[in-house]
C-alpha cells in the first residue's frame, strides 16, 4: 500500500469515528459525570466534596442492601433459565425438522413484547380472582387453593417475577446460541461420528466447544441487559410487596421521580454502574482479545 | 447386512426427533399462553372479563374494548410519536454506527483500540444513572417534552451495539473490495456506500431493527423526559393507562396487544436478517 494513503487513512478512520464518538460523550459520559458530581454533592446543593456522606449512608441502608440481593438474585435467576431454555430450544431448533421455521417464529414472540406490556400481561395473568393461571393449576393439582395471590405473596412475588422475566427473555439467548450452532461446521460433527463418537460425547466435545464463546457473550451482554431490567419490575409488582421486589434501576428511579432525593439517587446509580461495569469486566477483556 | 450401529443410529434419531418436538411444543405452550390469554380478555366485555368461573374463550367476541379504547386515550397520537420516534432512532442510530463500525474496521489509527474499548463500556451504562441530569440538560435547551430529546437519547443508547455489531459484519467482508474500489479511483465514503453497504444488507437490518425495538420498547426514558399527554409513546400511554383503567382488563390487554403489534409484524417479517446478521456480526465478531 503506498505511504500516501496510509497517511490519508489515518485522518479518514476518526472521522468516520467522529459523529459517534461525540454523541456518547454529550449524551451518556457528560450527564454520567454530573451524576458523579451530584452524589457528592450535600443535599440541597451546594460545594461538592469528597465527604462521601451519601455513599456511607448507601453502605447503611437496609433497603439499599436488600436491593443489592435481589438485583444479584434476579440476574442470576434470570440467566440461568435463559440460558437452559434457550440452549435446549436451539439445539432442538437446529435439527432442520420440518416445521422449525414455524416453531423458531412462535418461541421469537415474547421478545417483540415492550417490557411495560409482559409486565401488565403477567400481573393478569397473576391475578388470583380473575387471572388464568389459579385456574389452570387447579386443573392439573387438584386442590390447589383458589385465588391464591402470588404478587402479595412475600415468597411468591419474587419467583412469579422470575417467571415472567424469563419468559420475556430467553428469545435473544435463543436467537444467539442457535446462530452460534449453525456456524459450527458440519464436519466436525461428521468426523466425530466417523471416530465412533456417540451424540453426548459430539455435544461436550464439539457442540459445546464450538458454543463457549458464544455463550460468554450471550450471557454477558444479557447480564448487562438484566441489570438493568426496569419497566416489567415497575409494571408487575412495583418493586412489592414493601421492598422485596426491588430492583437497583426501580430503586434509582423512585429515588430521582418519587422521594426526590437527587444526591442519594444518583450515589446509588454510581454504585450500580461500578458494580455492573466490574462484572462485565471479563467480557470486555474477552472481547478485546478476540480483536 | 445391516450393521447393528446403523439402528441404534435410527433408533437415536428417533429420539431426538420426539425430544425435540416434545420440548418445542411445551416452548409454544409457554411462550404464547399469556399472549392467548390477553388475546381472549380483551375480545370479551367487561362483565364477561369477571365472570367467574374464567371463560377461556370469549363466548360473544366483542372489538368494544379496542374501540372504546382508541376513543378514550387519543392512540392514534400515541402510535404517530412512537413510530416517528422509533424510525428515526433506527435510521439515525445505524447510520452514525456503521459509520464508525466502517472505521474500526478498516482504518488503523492512533487511540483505535481505546476508542473501541469506550465504545463497549459505554454499552454497560445504565439510563438510570444518567437520567437525572439529562433530563436538567434537556430542560436547559428547551428539548424536555420534545420528541426531538428522546431520539437523541435512543440513538446515543444504541450507537455502541450498532458500532460494534456492523464492526463485526465489515470484518467478515473482503478488504479486497475496498481495495479494488481505490484502484478505480473512488473515494472511501463512495466505496462505503457504494460497495460495502449493499453488501452488508443483512447486518443493516439487524441493526435497524435491534434500535427501532429498543425505542419502541423504552418506559424509563420516556417516563422522564416527557409529561404532557400529546407526546406519550405507546408504551408510556400504556404504563399510564395501568393506573386509569385499573380494572377494565379488557380495555388495558387491546391496547397492550395493540401496543405488541408494530414489533411483533416487524420482526416475523425481518427474522431471517436478524439471526444471520446476529450470527455474522456479534457472533463471530
Amino acid at each position: 500500500m503506498p505511504t500516501g494513503r496510509t497517511w490519508h487513512d489515518r485522518h479518514l478512520g476518526p472521522l468516520f469515528v467522529l459523529p459517534a464518538t461525540l454523541m456518547l460523550a454529550a449524551v451518556l459520559i457528560f450527564p454520567a459525570a454530573m451524576t458523579l458530581k451530584l452524589s457528592l454533592t450535600h443535599e440541597g446543593g451546594g460545594r461538592w466534596s469528597l465527604a462521601l456522606v451519601h455513599y456511607l449512608k448507601a453502605f447503611r441502608d437496609p433497603v439499599l442492601a436488600q436491593t443489592f440481593r435481589n438485583t444479584f438474585a434476579f440476574v442470576a435467576l434470570s440467566l440461568a433459565g435463559h440460558l437452559l431454555l434457550g440452549l435446549a430450544l436451539a439445539l432442538a431448533l437446529n435439527q432442520a425438522l420440518p416445521g422449525q421455521t414455524f416453531f423458531r417464529l412462535i418461541a421469537l414472540v415474547p421478545w417483540t413484547v415492550p417490557d411495560v406490556i409482559a409486565g401488565i400481561i403477567f400481573r393478569w395473568v397473576f391475578n388470583p380472582i380473575h387471572g388464568c393461571l389459579n385456574p389452570l393449576l387447579q386443573s392439573v393439582i387438584p386442590g390447589f387453593p383458589a385465588n391464591f395471590s402470588w404478587l402479595s405473596s412475600p415468597t411468591l412475588a419474587f419467583p412469579s417475577l422470575i417467571f415472567a422475566n424469563i419468559w420475556r427473555g430467553y428469545p435473544l439467548v435463543m436467537v444467539m446460541l442457535l446462530a452460534g450452532l449453525m456456524a459450527i461446521p458440519r464436519e466436525l460433527y461428521e468426523a466425530a461420528a466417523v471416530d465412533g463418537a456417540g451424540r453426548v460425547k459430539r455435544f461436550l466435545h464439539v457442540t459445546l466447544p464450538g458454543l463457549s464463546t458464544i455463550i460468554l457473550i450471550a450471557l454477558a451482554l444479557d447480564m448487562v441487559w438484566e441489570f438493568r431490567r426496569f419497566a416489567l419490575v415497575l409494571t408487575m409488582t412495583g418493586g412489592g410487596p414493601g421492598t422485596l421486589t426491588e430492583v437497583l434501576s426501580t430503586l434509582v428511579y423512585k429515588s430521582y421521580f418519587q422521594f426526590f432525593t437527587f444526591e442519594y439517587a444518583s450515589a446509588i446509580a454510581i454504585l450500580m454502574s461500578v458494580v455492573l461495569f466490574i462484572l462485565s469486566l471479563p467480557y470486555i477483556v474477552l472481547v478485546g482479545r478476540q480483536q | 447386512m445391516k450393521s447393528p450401529g446403523a439402528g441404534s443410529a435410527r433408533q437415536e434419531r428417533r429420539l431426538e426427533v420426539v425430544v425435540s418436538y416434545t420440548l418445542l411444543g411445551l416452548a409454544t405452550i409457554y411462550a404464547l399462553f399469556p399472549v392467548a390469554w390477553m388475546l381472549s380478555t380483551s375480545l370479551k366485555t367487561e362483565a364477561e372479563a369477571f365472570s367467574l368461573p374464567i371463560r377461556w374463550i370469549p363466548e360473544r367476541p366483542t372489538l368494544g374494548a379496542y374501540v372504546e379504547m382508541w376513543t378514550m386515550k387519543p392512540f392514534g397520537i400515541y402510535f404517530y410519536n412512537s413510530t416517528v420516534v422509533s424510525g428515526l432512532t433506527a435510521l439515525l442510530s445505524t447510520a452514525l454506527g456503521a459509520l464508525a463500525g466502517y472505521g474500526f474496521s478498516r482504518f488503523k489509527f492512533r487511540f483505535r483500540t481505546t476508542l473501541m474499548g469506550f465504545f463497549l463500556a459505554t454499552q454497560m451504562i445504565s439510563g438510570v444513572l444518567v437520567i437525572g441530569p439529562y433530563f436538567q440538560i434537556l430542560a436547559a435547551v428547551e428539548l424536555y417534552n420534545t420528541l426531538t430529546g428522546l431520539i437523541i437519547a435512543y440513538v446515543t443508547i444504541c450507537l455502541p451495539f450498532a458500532a460494534w455489531m456492523s464492526k463485526g459484519y465489515f470484518d467478515s467482508i473482503p478488504k479486497e473490495l475496498d481495495e479494488a474500489g481505490l484502484v478505480d479511483g473512488a473515494s472511501r465514503l463512495q466505496i462505503f456506500l457504494r460497495i460495502i453497504m449493499p453488501i452488508a444488507l443483512p447486518g443493516t437490518v439487524a441493526t435497524l431493527l435491534f434500535a427501532f425495538l429498543l425505542a419502541w420498547q423504552d418506559l424509563l426514558w420516556a417516563l422522564c423526559l416527557i409529561s404532557i399527554d400529546e407526546k406519550r409513546t405507546v408504551t408510556l400511554g400504556v404504563a399510564f393507562a395501568v393506573g386509569e383503567f385499573i380494572v377494565k382488563w379488557p380495555m388495558l390487554t387491546a391496547a397492550s396487544l395493540i401496543g405488541s403489534l408494530p414489533t411483533l409484524i416487524l420482526y416475523l417479517a425481518l427474522q431471517r436478517f436478524y439471526v444471520e446478521g446476529l450470527a455474522r456480526g456479534a457472533v463471530k465478531g
